[in-house]
């Protein structure tokens, strides 16, 4: 069984049909990547997953449970968590609180333990900032811990973006662009970040117009072109894919 | 090795602060032989507490103007209670603030769903509608209001006579309200605050409920202030209806603004000291003193965004880079410009 199943998904704004009549699953352990022209969907069906759009038609389901219309902080207790294209973070916190934030739906001590910081809330506490020095460390932030998030560089944005969301501890890791605007030597070290997410065992839906990234990175990948999936395959496939190079890619891209 | 977090460096500095500003504090009646003096500082506790309801409610990113709603509500049925009940301060207090709750709860489950401008609207036309409807109710002594409320009856040797031993009242108030704020914004509750005024979306993609976390801060919020009506009504021995117009709930809003929108505890703290204790000072110029009193807050708020506290600690910091951070401050300027909108959101 698939880790997340998209069934039959339509989406219709005004008059535009943004996403039309997609299925496509992803399958637990796996890089997807998801690529196509700008407004091929990609963005919407993103959305559609996290719960920010409700579909007109169509179903989600993910560990074979029905998460269509779901509020986005219920799908993010599924264990779905995305990053956002534009840098989303706690711009006036610092990187270390931003990646404790992350942690909320994992602490388990009631409201009243926390109230009243008991010693059961206090080592939580605790292993809850250990916990996020690691996932600093691992994101290759830790000599920004103590930085506000605003001031950090874009790269490093993008990286602490990563690292909130790793503190959800996610099953589905949703990853809209990570390395756009990145320079190749950031690009590689992201896309090294990327393959070791997933050796922890976090499934990967990753949409990315950066082809080199996104060949060396995915197992399979979907192609959208006007709200419409015109290939599934793997890398190598797609390359050679006769309608997707027409579509999208270009002969001299590849 | 990670860096700790710098508040993690300064608690025992901020320990040591608050035993020295509690001991002030405490001995502040031995040197004050003024009963008026000791009145406006009573005030000016009351002020803090209801200034830090609003900062709660500021801190999951609401905007109340009806932060004197519950001051009153709270005011009301400690009168009632007592009137009626004849019990004393000591069980009406407690029971004030469990109604309270309970009524915050039920009120709040309806405004909360609403966020920005209409929460500020409904919050406006909630405070005018008590002040109506305290008016307009006979069992409530209408617009005339409530007076003979009793004076919290003696504890042990301590008569409530004089202005004193209110203030001690208030004080310890003050410090319990302080106590448990803290506590909640340093536990995972006020990080799940700070998030939704942050960024609500990211905050929902990290699990976290807005709506109940705002409906928590709306009845914790409001339970306090309704505690601040309890003792006021005891303490003034009168409720009318007039006490919580519209001018209350701007005021309880400006001792947060004044004292620094970001500063939950401290900041109407000192907001609410300057606007108890400058308009006494400024009475000389008698009826000109609100013409004054609003000029200079306009140009606090215009020239010291922020807020007092806000302004002092900037300067400090800037004063902190040029001695020793200037590589560093003109390294993030020059990364900013590379990515242009990458500091902002």
């Amino acid at each position: 069984m698939a880790l997340l199943e998209v069934r039959n998904v339509t989406k219709i704004f005004g008059g535009l049909v943004a996403v039309r009549d997609l299925s496509l699953d992803i399958r637990e352990g796996e890089i997807l990547g998801l690529i196509g022209p700008n407004g091929a969907g990609k963005s919407t069906l993103f959305n559609i997953i996290g719960g920010f759009i409700v579909p007109n038609k169509g179903k989600i389901q993910f560990k074979g449970e029905l998460i269509t219309g779901l509020r986005i902080d219920e799908i993010a207790q599924k264990g779905i968590a995305r990053i956002f294209q534009e840098p989303t973070l706690f711009m006036q916190e610092t990187v270390f609180e931003n990646v404790l934030s992350g942690f909320h739906q994992h602490y388990t001590q009631p409201l009243w333990k926390a109230f009243l910081h008991t010693p059961g809330a206090n080592s939580e506490e605790a292993d809850k900032e250990k916990k996020a020095s690691e996932i600093i460390e691992f994101m290759g932030l830790s000599s920004f811990s103590g930085e506000l998030a605003a001031n950090l560089p874009h790269g490093h944005q993008r990286a602490l973006a990563i690292a909130i969301a790793l503190a959800t501890e996610p099953d589905l890791l949703l990853l809209d662009e990570p390395v756009t605007g990145m320079n190749p030597t950031e690009t590689m070290e992201m896309v090294e970040k990327i393959k070791k997410i997933r050796n922890k065992g976090i499934t990967v839906l990753i949409v990315e117009h950066d082809m080199k990234a996104v060949m060396s990175l995915c197992d399979r990948i979907v192609v959208l072109s006007l709200g419409v999936k015109i290939a599934e395959n793997t890398p190598a496939d797609i390359r050679k894919d006769e309608q997707v190079i027409e579509a999208y890619l270009g002969k001299q891209v590849i | 090795m990670v860096k700790l977090p710098t508040s993690w460096k300064t608690i025992h500095k901020k320990l040591a602060a608050a035993v020295i500003l509690i001991i002030i504090l405490a001995a502040l009646p031995l040197f004050i032989e003024n009963d008026y003096i000791k009145h406006l500082l009573i005030m000016a506790c009351v002020g803090t507490i209801l200034g830090m309801s609003f900062s709660m409610l500021f801190s999951t990113g609401l905007i109340s103007l009806g932060a004197g709603a519950f001051y009153a509500v709270g005011a009301y049925i400690s009168a009632t209670l007592a009137m009626n009940s004849g019990i004393s301060f000591w069980l009406a207090f407690p029971l004030t603030i469990i109604i309270a709750s309970i009524l915050a709860l039920g009120v709040g489950a309806i405004f909360v769903r609403n966020g920005g401008i209409a929460f500020v609207i409904i919050t406006l036309l909630f405070a005018s509608a008590v002040v109506i409807a305290a008016g307009q109710i006979e069992f409530l002594g209408g617009w005339g209001g409530i007076i003979g409320i009793p004076k919290p009856t003696p504890l042990g040797p301590i008569q409530f006579g004089s202005k004193t031993p209110y203030y001690y009242l208030i004080l310890i108030i003050l410090l319990l309200v302080v106590l448990a704020y803290y506590a909640l914004y340093t536990s995972y509750i006020g990080r799940a605050w700070k998030a939704i005024k942050l960024s609500p979306n990211l905050a929902g993609t990290l699990g976290i409920n807005q709506y109940n976390y705002r409906l928590l801060a709306f009845t914790i919020a409001s339970t306090t202030a309704a505690a601040a009506g309890s003792f006021y009504a005891h303490y003034f021995q009168t409720v009318t209806p007039g006490a919580f117009s519209g001018w209350l709930s701007i005021y309880i809003q400006l001792y947060a603004v004044l004292g620094g929108l970001e500063f939950y505890v401290m900041g109407p703290a000192v907001g609410s000291i300057i606007m108890t204790f400058i308009p006494e000072y400024l009475r000389i110029i008698k009826e000109y003193e609100p013409i004054v009193t609003g000029i200079l807050l306009l140009l606090v708020i215009l020239f010291f965004q922020g807020g007092i506290l806000g302004t002092i600690i900037n300067a400090a910091k800037s004063n902190n880079r040029n001695n020793g951070q200037a590589i560093h401050s003109i390294k993030s300027w020059l990364q900013k410009n590379k990515n242009p909108g990458a500091g902002e959101r």
